[in-house]
This record gives structure tokens, sequence and C-alpha cells, in this order.
């Protein structure tokens, strides 16, 4: 199912527009439930859908008042097998910083486990303009968690 | 550079996002028993129709046996079950002598039998003569 395949890349997802773990998932369980209660129009490419659905109601959850909610230790969204919760919200912050389709492309690449041409497909975009979305990401992210993957 | 980049990836990789919590029951139970409730819908109709079939086979069968013998399997041998007017047309155009055993047999099924000696209807009508013979 979906939910399952893709919902911890979308709470990551949405949590970098939220930046508050408990409601990334409030959003995603609105977005999920939405679609279950009610006849929806099956889009070509699903998780295309479910990514701009989520999107778009993490941002409207931000409107009502989130934006500037602190970040805190247990609510980060990431977990390490090592425990090491510094890396885990750094990276979050990372990811909450970069620009809206690099990250997009990120969460869908390592957490959703699609292919660039999966990303690609569902996000509209050219296959290269993908690619180098995400050397730039990774890129980023990379200097970001440094000073971590050294740890 | 790939390599690199595969090396960060799994790097990425290793950090899990938070599994969301289960969804409510009722959303699932409702596609659930929606999925169900068609599952059963298929299946009921499925055994409606093959059941249906079974039973005009059966039926066309034995009207070809009554018309290809010219009589009526005895009543032990046979559930009794009354011919359709499209199987007595039938018959009646394709062999008429099997007609009349059929029709024979079919008005054993559906009158009353009095020839057995303990058929209750005979009991009644000895009982009824008895009366009037006393009178």
């Amino acid at each position: 199912m979906l939910y399952d395949k893709h919902g911890p890349a979308l709470v990551a997802y949405a949590c970098s527009f939220v930046t508050d773990a408990g409601a990334a998932e409030d959003v995603v369980h609105q977005v999920f439930l939405r679609l279950l209660s009610g006849p929806v129009q099956t889009p070509d490419v699903p998780v295309a859908y479910v990514y701009r659905a989520v999107r778009n109601a993490a941002l409207n959850e931000r409107r009502s008042g989130q934006k500037d909610a602190p970040l805190d230790l247990d609510s980060s969204v990431f977990k390490r097998g090592d425990g090491n919760r510094e890396a885990a919200l750094a990276l979050q912050h990372a990811l909450a910083e970069l620009p809206e389709e690099q990250r997009e492309v990120v969460v869908m690449r390592v957490w959703s486990g699609m292919t660039l041409e999966e990303v690609a497909a569902a996000t509209g975009a050219p296959l290269n303009t993908v690619a180098s979305r995400y050397r730039y990401a990774l890129g980023k992210l990379r200097e970001k968690l440094q000073p971590y993957r050294k740890k | 550079m790939e390599n690199h980049d595969e090396q960060f990836e799994k790097y990425l990789s290793e950090f899990e996002p938070r599994r969301p919590r289960a969804l409510p029951q009722p959303a699932i139970d409702r596609q659930t028993r929606l999925r169900r409730f068609a599952a059963a819908a298929a299946i009921g109709a499925f055994l409606g129709a093959s059941v249906w079939f079974a039973w005009k086979e059966q039926a066309g069968q034995k009207a070809a046996n009554i018309a290809n013998n010219g009589t009526v399997a005895s009543r032990e041998q046979t559930p009794r079950r009354a011919l359709s007017t499209v199987e007595l047309t039938r018959l009646a155009v394709e062999n008429p002598s099997g007609l009349d055993a059929a029709l024979e047999a079919a008005q054993e099924n559906r009158l009353p039998r009095f020839d057995r000696k303990d058929s209750v209807l005979r009991i009644l009508a000895e009982n009824d003569l008895g009366g009037e013979k006393e009178k």
C-alpha cells in the first residue's frame, strides 16, 4: 500500500515544511484519510499526487501557526541506528533549508526508493534537471552533515 | 564522483524517517468492508449462475430421456419435478407418445395418490362410502 511504502518518506517531506514531526504525521494522515474517504480521481502517477497533496496540506498547516515553531530533539523526524540524534536533527535542518524542488527529489530518491526516472515522471521535470537537482542537493547535504559523519 | 554520491546516498538512507502511526481503523474498515462485500457479491453471482446452469442442463437431459425412451422413469428413480410448458411442447412435437408418458407422470406427481392401500385419501374415501352405505 502507498501508505506503508511512502509513509515515512512523506512524513520526512512534510516535516521540512512544518518543522514538527507530530504535525507532519498529522498532515500525512489527513491526506490519506481524504484519499480513503471519498471518490478521488486516480491520477496517472499516484505517488506524485500524494507528494503534491502532502506539500499543500503541510503549507496550509504552516500558515495556520506552525511556521516559527522551534525544533526540539523530541520532534526529530529521523533516527539513526547508532542513536546519533544530533546528526538526525542536522539532517532535518539541512533538508528544510534546501530549495523545495531539490528537497523533493532527495526525499523521493533516498527514502521513497524511487529511481531518478520515476522522480522525473512524478515531478514532470526532465530527467537531466532532476539529476542535477539531486546532485546539487547531495552536495549541500554532504557539506552540512560533514561534521557528524566524522564522529 | 558517482561513487562518492553513492556512498553519501547510503549514509543518508541510514537515517530512518519516523514511521507514521497506523491509519484510524474505520478508514481501513470502510475500504475492507467494500472489498469484502464486492468479493462476496461476485462469489454469490458465480455460484448462483453455476447452480442455475446445472439445473437447466439437468432439466434438458431429463426431457431428452423422456423423449427418447417414451417412458417416464419410475417414481423411485427420479425426483418429482413438473415439466415446463416448453419441455412439454417440445415433447408434443418430437415424440407424442413420450408426451403421454410425461403427462401421466406429471399427473402422478401433482395429484394426491389414492391407489395404494395405505393412502390417506383412499381410507377417507372408503370411510365416506361406508358411512353412506350405513345410511
